[in-house]
């Protein structure tokens, strides 16, 4: 039979599924099921605890009535459970219809960059952050989507969040929903770790964890840890954040930062790919000068005949003047047999051999082999190419000719050979000037990165300057993004319709995102733009609001001022959209 | 015994059902707490698998007649009581395909298959939906679940894989694989309709 696949099919309205409920029901049937089992087995009267079982059925069946009286006299009690288990599950039903991604940065230029390391997974590494923060990842943490243990390099990405601007930048919501009860989280610091090898997700491997031990400046006890489920849009309760017990806050600075790893940017890598592709480039250049020299004239010196020596043996061979070219020029040559072969005697000149072969001897171009064969019979000589009377003193002209065309051959190749060396090396230098100024400037790119990512480390850090910091441990089971929070709840207070005006004049519609900053907390509220702003006036608040792809910030002072005679005019002054960086971003924010 | 409090909020929460579960033991009449507290979401369950709602409400009956049964059997060693109850549900749901013909149904939403979408990396646009319905439906039982789990009923991992009886990175992993089956269709897709 096929799968039947229904969309938006309507939901059961909750009295529906309750008219259903019949737990009286259920225990009649329950009870008749268990009678009648008992009534199958041959044994039942016999068997005590069977017997004694029914006669239990039995007395319950009356009971049942009894049932029915206490039960619904504890239907608040029955309305909780339903409130604990059902509410959530709408809700999420609710969030789940929205069509928007569930962590967009409000901001597109704006994020919270991840920090890259690299680490080989059978050997583990405790990485350090750039807020000084520690990843301990232990031996083999990594598996890969078969569950198989990863080996070799792992690329860890990690951002973390330390305030008000990185919540806002980074889009990632903070609204929590706890049986149905609305509220935002408090942060007490937030990471999002994830792993990848050759650009594939590694998953953690199951008997393992990483610890992260963040740097934070929150150091009340009183945050739980939580893992964000980004399917169902909600944060997931984990356990409470014990990890201040035994711990005292430090004073002061974090200590002096240590860089594992750089991030690099568009330029960097850029840059990095026009090094790469300089050595190639190198290689081709020594492939063209090898082959340009290959097909320069070759200058091959030629043989300078000797004079036969009277009374030495001597054969007459017919020589291969392509396998030979430096004996072609010599007509009516002979071969002497050297005095240094013991095996030879008169006699081998008197044999007709069915094969005489000549090739290369030990001296090159001096002397040759002749290999001598009749049936089985194999002779081995050295032999000498000589000349005799008139063919001596007509080689040595070919031979005075020769050589003056061979100098010259040689001295051009030696001219051309120096050339083309010459422009390869030019070449050469050419290239790797150029991977040397490439390497400059990777290094000032990388050093003006390390710059601003100090920088923006030192700002984000500046509050620590001269508050409290502790250190929060985050046990990481999978990868994802983890939080140490404190739900609070929406403001309550005052309520305004707000008009917001920018710079005091010009109304501001189309509202897609407005954040309220809470100045003495580590909390965003992310309001719905359509629903009535709502605030405690004890607090003290800033606002940023997103509209028409621009960012307007209220500071606390003018919210104070413009709210506090309950006036519902709020004035804005628009952030530079240069802003590119969280840095500037808190800075405009006044964070 | 200690309880995690994963996904019940509070350890006393855990702690409560079990002393409701050890009640129910002694006798059946205090099953009614539990039943009360579930009812809604085994409906639900059964339900998300079921095309007619009358059978859904007939074996969400089934299901808590057995679990009333077996409510001796069940001892906390780590998979909680709604767990325990889902695979009952599972187990009666899938009886009920084979003896009784009921037909199988996959219920999701248009923003469940963006999720999807979303989850793949893919930006999601209208032919994809006839396409993801496709490919969902066919996918093995098992298979099947997974994506029901996760993206259409929005459980958490530990809670899929005390359902379906794996370990948690088992249930990554096998989802992990169907997404990656379902991203390749969808990318297929784009380009022949390029």
């Amino acid at each position: 039979m096929g799968t039947k696949f229904n969309i938006d099919r309507k939901p059961v309205p909750d009295e529906e599924i309750n008219s259903h409920k019949d737990f009286g029901e259920l225990i009649k049937t329950f009870k008749k099921q268990s009678i009648e089992k008992a009534r199958s087995d041959t044994n039942f009267l016999k068997n005590k605890k069977i017997t004694y079982t029914a006669i239990i059925a039995g007395a319950t069946v009356l009971c049942t009535v009894t049932y029915f009286s206490v039960f619904k006299s504890k239907e608040t009690k029955q309305t909780t459970y339903d409130k604990i288990t059902t509410i959530p599950l709408q809700t999420n039903a609710q969030n789940s219809k929205s069509n928007k991604a569930f962590i967009v940065p409000p901001i597109s230029k704006l994020n919270v960059p991840y920090q890259k390391f690299k680490l080989k997974s059978e050997h583990g590494a405790t990485l350090k952050t750039q807020s000084n923060s520690k990843i301990i990842v232990p031996k083999n943490a990594f598996v890969n989507k078969k569950g198989e243990n990863i080996i070799g390099d792992v690329e860890i990405q990690f951002r973390e969040f330390h305030d008000q601007a990185d919540i806002i930048a980074s889009g990632i919501p903070m609204k929590y929903d706890s049986a149905g009860i609305q509220s935002h989280l408090e942060s007490a610091g937030m990471i999002d770790i994830k792993g990848y090898q050759n650009n594939e997700p590694v998953f953690i491997n199951p008997k393992k964890q990483i610890t992260v031990e963040l740097q934070s400046t929150q150091i009340a006890d009183k945050f739980n840890m939580y893992a964000l489920d980004t399917v169902a849009k909600n944060w997931t309760y984990l356990h409470r954040d014990n990890s201040l017990k035994g711990q005292k806050p430090l004073n002061g600075r974090a200590d002096s930062v240590a860089f594992v790893n750089v991030n690099e940017n568009a330029k960097t890598k850029t840059l990095q790919k026009q090094i790469d592709a300089i050595p190639p480039k190198i290689e081709i250049e020594k492939i063209v000068y090898s082959k340009k020299i290959n097909q320069l004239p070759k200058a091959n010196e030629p043989t300078k005949p000797s004079k036969a020596i009277e009374g030495r043996p001597k054969f007459q061979l017919d020589v291969n003047a392509k396998e030979f070219p430096e004996l072609a020029t010599f007509n009516n040559m002979v071969f002497e047999v050297g005095s240094e072969n013991k095996n030879y005697n008169s006699k081998l000149s008197e044999i007709t051999w069915s094969s005489a072969e000549i090739s290369e001897g030990p001296q090159k171009g001096k002397n040759y082999l002749l290999t001598l064969k009749l049936r089985d019979r194999i002779e081995k000589l050295f032999v000498y190419p000589a000349l005799t009377g008139k063919y001596f003193d007509n080689a040595i002209k070919t031979y005075d000719i020769k050589y003056i065309e061979y100098k010259n051959v040689l001295a051009k190749r030696v001219v051309d050979e120096k050339r083309l060396k010459e422009e390869f090396e030019k070449k050469q230098t050419e290239y790797l000037a150029e991977q040397k100024k490439l390497n400059d400037d990777l290094i000032k790119e990388r050093i003006k990165i390390r710059q601003e990512e100090e920088q923006q480390l030192a700002n984000q850090f500046k509050s620590i300057g001269n508050q409290q910091r502790v250190t929060r441990i985050f046990q990481v089971s999978n990868f994802g993004i983890y939080n140490s929070d404190c739900p609070n709840s929406m403001p309550k207070g005052e309520v305004l319709n707000p008009v917001y005006l920018v710079n005091g004049t010009t109304p501001l519609l189309n509202l897609s995102y407005s954040f309220l900053i809470c100045a003495n907390k580590n909390l965003v509220y992310n309001l719905n733009t359509n629903e009535p702003l709502r605030f405690n006036p004890n607090e003290k608040y800033s606002l940023c609001i997103i509209a028409n792809g621009k960012t307007y910030m209220c500071d606390h002072e003018t919210f104070a001022n413009n709210t506090s005679n309950k006036q519902n005019k709020i004035s804005l002054k628009e952030i530079s959209s240069d802003i590119d960086n969280v840095v500037d971003f808190k800075k405009a924010l006044g964070i | 015994m200690e309880f995690s409090p994963r996904y019940h909020h509070t350890a006393d929460m855990l702690q409560t059902e079990q002393h409701l579960i050890e009640a129910a033991k002694q006798n059946p009449e205090h099953f009614g707490p539990l039943y009360d507290k579930y009812y809604k979401q085994i409906f639900g369950y059964v339900y998300q698998r079921m095309d007619c709602k009358d059978t859904a409400f007939d074996l969400t009956s089934q299901v808590f007649l057995k679990a009333l049964t077996n409510i001796e059997k069940y001892e906390y060693k780590g998979v909680p009581f709604a767990s325990w109850l889902y695979r009952i549900a599972h187990s009666e749901v899938m009886q009920s395909f084979r003896t009784r013909k009921n037909l199988r149904t996959v219920n999701a939403d248009i923003s469940d298959l963006r999720n999807i979408c979303e989850e793949v990396e893919q930006e999601y646009m209208e032919e994809y939906k006839s396409i993801l319905m496709t490919v969902i439906k066919d996918l093995p039982e098992d298979d099947l679940q997974l994506v029901e789990l996760r993206f259409f009923e929005k459980r958490q991992f530990k809670e899929i894989a005390e359902i379906l009886n794996l370990t948690e990175t088992n249930a990554k992993v096998k989802l992990y694989r169907i997404l990656d089956r379902v991203k390749k269709t969808l990318t297929k897709s784009n380009k022949n309709g390029n």
